[in-house]
């Protein structure tokens, strides 16, 4: 078992500290003495490496109030909206983007109207009844740009307070009824990327996989093609966890906390807040270059103790009063929040130097919801953000754009973070006002 | 050719045309036909769990195979009025020229009407006898299965380390949850494998493996004493015994030198016998053959491990394995011996509960919210204590042998101190005690239930609609189809000029006609609860609350919430059961015990759980037989579970 060995530091570093057997717990040198004299990309390898682009996904439940969140006017100078306020300061980092179509979820099929509309939003396909109808968009990418990454691809989430069906809880569909959840617990995601590794902790792992793969190849002779492909599905992912473990990037042990254990596990600020900074921490140490985050669930039933609106959950609130000030009110908060959390991330991203410049000069985020008006479970017209400056996307703007999320999509994908060729079966079209 | 001239060629010359005429037909019904059934969305009622299961129309399953939909279209032929063709009920129906429960699915004069009219003729062509003989030369479609392997759910995880290496750490608690597929969440179909939960099991199988040496070998998992650290007698010794358990069955021999390696070079490098031990649980925890069950090479292996985890939820003891071992399972018969004292074990219980908690979705009863200025007493533990009353007489109809539909009918139940004051009953000396449910009032049976009340309502309000939605999909195995694309779910605003209680508000479902085709099978059995608030308290009167709206604060209007008290009309009754009227819980659980299809629908459920899948149209002629076990029991569920333990699509075909 040979892993890279990096011209200089962390990792050498390490293998010393490492030699007594004893685990590791050592704070590491600021990300930037790893940059070459140019200060255009690591240093830490024989070959300068690129900068790697990275795309994020958003999503959050439910859907938005549009009389607070979508700006009257387009253009540079829109005026900044009650929800949209917490990314006054990031203005010129962000695109408002209002209008798109989401042509998939009206097309016939089962399910209340979440589903199809979040089946049609990440994939294109229709709800299937069990779940989404094809892979997600962020995997459709990932198998483009994410291969040499540690990981393909992470799934990241906060709030699980949802009816519990499978197409409410994921946002990551590897295929047709294929979820992939989403890590909701800091201290679980922290140990899958930073975790302290004790010594010969990597040959051991790659012993005892060995043995699982082993054991799975044996077992998979004897199955009915069914079970086979499921039992494949398993030794693939067993596959993917050896070459995590195998080809951790010189730079896994970023400077970072691992989060305190227990605490209010409801307080999904504070949790939104420790996944953003792990998300953004796992792009800076180049361990995945595409990620989902899932501030709430589909549907969700999130609570809000610390808005002070505690009498219903999150989808109870998008259809009750409404109509009320007070109703309205409580809606503009809920969505004013996760533009505060998305704002926090982006800012994060911004504040992190990578070459010449951030993170977020290397980053597409885009938010989504599966609906627009929340109420009227509107599935056309939905508002998105792009956030990030990667391969020279357009910001500081609110755009009202004829096209489809499939569009947008695909636009990101192949003109921001040079994907190539690339399918997705609601895009149609490039959207010039984007890139 | 015209179609006119082809009906009657077909009428006067049937012997050339059938030969000719099955791939005209193939053409013409699958490519053609077909797909505007599907646009129109009938098979989501006319299907074994669809709302008309009644009728004469069942469609085929999704993604039948096309000889699998042609049989479907000739099957249609009892419908098709050949005298009259143009008045057949396949045309009528759909396009609502006469009633149709499902409200107009085709437009009438439309391209897609004719399209079915050119079926309609087809079928006018043939006798009805032809139609079947040309099923018959379809001949059996054969289904694809869902395969039979089965990853261990969550809790059978927890159950099976504990049982294996005694730890009462509960890891799956961690896991990414359990998604809910198809009703449950143990569904084979919602057990697609995952990085998250790849790396859960393998974290978990470091701790549990380190764990277990911790204070020695106390939980004797090493069967002999070691001579040395790579002492090969006692190390295939510990192989054979522990490989055994964890894979519920014996050891191969390249799994045994295979395994053998990887314990010799931990051995050696640690110099320590257990180190070789501890690699070896920390893998056999990871495999495939630990993970997953029903894949076992020996059939009474897989046998086993099906009982067990079906009526234990938990692995096979050694009594059971030892049963596997000497081949003891290889009749239905002996099946049935081992199931009936399996089911008389304590460890029963476990699965009981799980079957019920995920049935009557605990799950969402104890993430409920409530108003707390509508709803001060409710809590988590309210909501707890609800569970336990449902669970508490779960148990005493099941274990106590009771007819099953007691369950819906049951004027007894068993209560705390705070369900006591809900319900307006005297205590019980000890917690959850039995109570009687007075006469004169209407609670009675799971749907006077809390639990049921609760999980079906709203924060605020209780929702007649989700009532009625749960009772068609859990009690009648119905599922509703979804609201038509691009329908508005917006009910009208109450006002102070027109206070409106849930019915009223509600009725607008019904005065709509694309709202109503299925609003109608719903909401007016929800109605018959109305006197059951959201925690399943009585109520005289609905109380609505009126809240200014932005307008009337803007100008001044109306400043203050007004609230009205208004009156509650629970006449109710179930679309499709006949004489189904009720006002009441207590009579509507009357209503469903004595219902074919409601007793049906418990019989699905069990299945559905036990096998991890739903059932097929392969599976009918089992369920037929399960059921006439159950029904032959006086619906006493034990044997509802042996009937299923023991039926051919649970312990498999294959010999």
């Amino acid at each position: 078992m040979h892993l890279p060995q990096p011209a200089l530091s962390r990792r050498s570093f390490l293998k010393g500290a490492t030699a007594g057997g004893l685990a590791i717990r050592i704070g590491l040198p600021a990300l930037d003495a790893m940059f070459n004299i140019s200060g255009t990309a690591y240093a830490a390898t024989d070959a300068p490496r690129e900068i790697e682009k990275r795309f994020l996904l958003w999503f959050n439940g439910n859907g938005i109030s549009e009389k607070y969140w979508i700006p009257s006017e387009t253009g540079a100078d829109y005026p900044i909206t009650p929800c949209l306020s917490p990314l006054a300061t990031l203005r010129d980092d962000v695109h408002i983007i209002t209008g798109l179509d989401s042509p998939a979820a009206r097309l016939p099929g089962p399910g209340n109207s979440h589903y199809p509309s979040m089946s049609a939003l990440l994939t294109g396909q229709v709800y299937t009844g069990r779940g989404a109808g094809g892979a997600s968009f962020d995997q459709i990418l990932a198998q483009q740009i994410g291969g040499e990454s540690r990981f393909r691809s992470l799934q990241i989430g906060v709030s699980q307070e949802c009816f519990g069906e499978a197409i409410q809880r994921n946002m990551s569909w590897a295929d047709r009824d294929r979820p992939l959840p989403p890590e909701t617990l800091p201290n679980r995601l922290f140990d899958r990327l930073f975790g302290e590794k004790e010594g010969g902790w990597v040959e051991r792992q790659k012993s005892v996989l060995d043995a699982v793969s082993e054991d799975a190849e044996r077992l998979n002779k004897r199955l009915g093609s069914t079970d086979r492909q499921r039992l494949e599905g398993y030794l693939s992912s067993v596959r993917d966890l050896e070459r995590s473990i195998t080809s951790l990037p010189p730079e896994y042990r970023e400077v970072v906390e691992r989060p305190t254990e227990g605490g209010d596990l409801r307080d999904w600020p504070r949790i939104a807040k420790l996944q953003s900074d792990l998300l953004v921490h796992a792009f800076a140490s180049r361990q995945t270059r595409v990620a989902s985050y899932m501030l709430t669930k589909c549907q969700g039933l999130a609570r809000f103790p610390w808005l002070g609106h505690t009498a219903e959950r999150h989808h109870e609130y998008t259809h009750g009063q409404v109509e009320t000030p007070r109703g309205a009110r409580i809606l503009r908060d809920i969505n004013r929040w996760h533009v505060e959390e998305f704002a926090y991330l982006v800012a994060k991203l911004k504040s992190t130097p990578e070459g010449e410049g951030t993170l977020l000069d290397n980053t597409c985020a885009v938010f989504v919801h599966e609906h627009a008006e929340a109420n009227a479970h509107k599935n056309n017209g939905l508002a998105a953000i792009v956030a990030g400056h990667v391969g020279g996307l357009k910001t500081g703007t609110h755009t009202r754009l004829t096209g489809s999320i499939g569009d947008l999509y695909v636009t990101v994908a192949q003109e921001a973070l040079g994907a190539g060729k690339l399918e997705f079966p609601t895009a149609e079209k490039k959207l010039s006002e984007i890139v | 050719m015209s179609r006119l001239t082809r009906v009657f060629l077909l009428a006067l010359t049937p012997f050339v045309l059938i030969a000719g005429s099955v791939e005209e037909d193939q053409a013409l019904f699958v490519d053609e036909v077909y797909p505007i059934f599907e646009r129109a969305q009938c098979r989501l009622c006319h299907d074994d769990n669809g709302i008309a299961t009644a009728t004469r129309v069942q469609f085929p399953p999704e993604q039948a195979s096309s000889a699998r939909l042609l049989q479907f279209g000739y099957a249609l032929r009892p419908v098709v009025d050949a005298a009259n063709p143009g008045e057949s009920l396949l045309l009528t129906k759909p396009t609502q020229k006469v009633p149709h429960t499902g409200g107009q699915r085709i437009a009438l004069g439309s391209a897609d009407a004719a399209t079915l009219g050119r079926w309609v003729q087809a079928l006018a062509g043939i006798s009805a006898e032809q139609a079947r003989g040309r099923i018959a030369q379809l001949g059996g479609a054969s289904e694809s299965s869902s395969g039979s392997v089965r990853r261990l759910t969550h809790a059978q995880y927890n159950n099976t380390v504990r049982d294996l290496l005694g730890s009462e750490t509960r890891p799956a608690a961690t896991f990414p949850p359990e998604d809910y597929v198809d009703g449950f969440s143990n569904q084979i179909s919602a057990q697609a494998a995952s990085p998250i939960l790849t790396e859960a099991y393998n974290g978990a199988a470091r701790k549990l493996a380190r764990a277990a040496f911790l204070a020695g070998d106390s939980h004797g998992l090493i069967p002999c004493e070691p001579s040395g650290p790579g002492d090969p007698a006692c190390r295939d010794e510990f192989l054979r015994e522990f490989g055994r358990r964890a894979f519920r069955r014996r050891l191969s021999e390249p799994e045994l030198t295979s395994y053998g390696a990887l314990f010799s070079a931990a051995a050696r490098q640690d110099r320590a016998f257990s180190s070789g031990a501890q690699v070896v649980i920390e893998a056999m925890l990871q495999s495939p053959n630990f993970l997953f069950y029903g894949h076992e090479d020996s059939r009474d292996h897989r046998i086993a491990s099906r009982l067990a985890y079906f009526l234990w939820n938990t692995t096979p003891d050694e009594s059971l394995l030892e049963a596997a071992d000497n081949g003891q399972l290889n009749s239905s018969a002996a099946v049935e011996k081992i199931a009936r004292k399996m089911l008389a074990d304590p460890r029963a219980q476990d699965s009981v509960d799980d079957f019920l908690a995920q049935w009557m979705r605990f799950d969402r009863l104890l993430l409920a919210v409530r108003d707390s200025r509508i709803y001060p007493e409710f809590s988590v533990e309210l909501a707890a204590s609800m569970a336990e009353e449902t669970r508490t007489v779960f148990r005493d109809i099941v274990w106590g042998g009771k007819d099953f539909n007691t369950f819906f009918t049951a004027d007894y139940s068993f209560v705390d101190q705070e369900l006591a004051k809900i319900y307006g009953v005297t205590p019980p000396a000890e917690p959850f005690g039995q109570v009687q449910l007075p006469a004169s009032a209407g609670r009675g049976g799971i749907l006077g239930q809390a639990s049921f009340l609760t999980v079906t309502s709203k924060p605020g309000e209780s929702s007649p609609t989700e009532r009625g939605k749960f009772i068609r999909e859990q009690f009648l195995c119905q599922i509703m189809p979804p609201p038509p694309a691009g329908v508005s779910t917006q009910l009208p605003l109450v006002t102070d000029e027109m206070p409106l209680n849930n019915r009223q508000q509600l009725s607008i479902h019904l005065s709509n006609e694309s709202c109503a085709n299925c609003h109608r099978l719903i909401d007016p059995i929800g109605f018959g609860l109305e006197h059951y608030d959201a925690i399943g308290k009585f109520r005289e009167t609905q109380t609505v609350e009126i809240r200014p709206t932005v307008d009337e604060q803007r100008t001044k209007r109306k400043t203050e919430a007004t609230e009205y008290l208004l009156p509650i009309d629970t006449t109710a009754y179930i679309q499709g059961i006949e004489n189904s009227e009720f006002a009441t819980p207590r009579e509507a659980g009357q209503v469903l015990a004595s219902d074919p299809v409601c007793r049906r629908c418990t019989v699905k459920q069990l299945f559905r759980y036990a096998l991890g899948r739903h059932e097929t149209e392969a599976d009918q002629t089992s369920i037929d037989q399960v059921f006439q076990q159950f029904e032959g029991s006086q619906f006493d569920f034990r044997e509802l579970i042996i009937a299923i333990a023991v039926s051919e699509p649970f312990v498999g075909a294959d010999q």
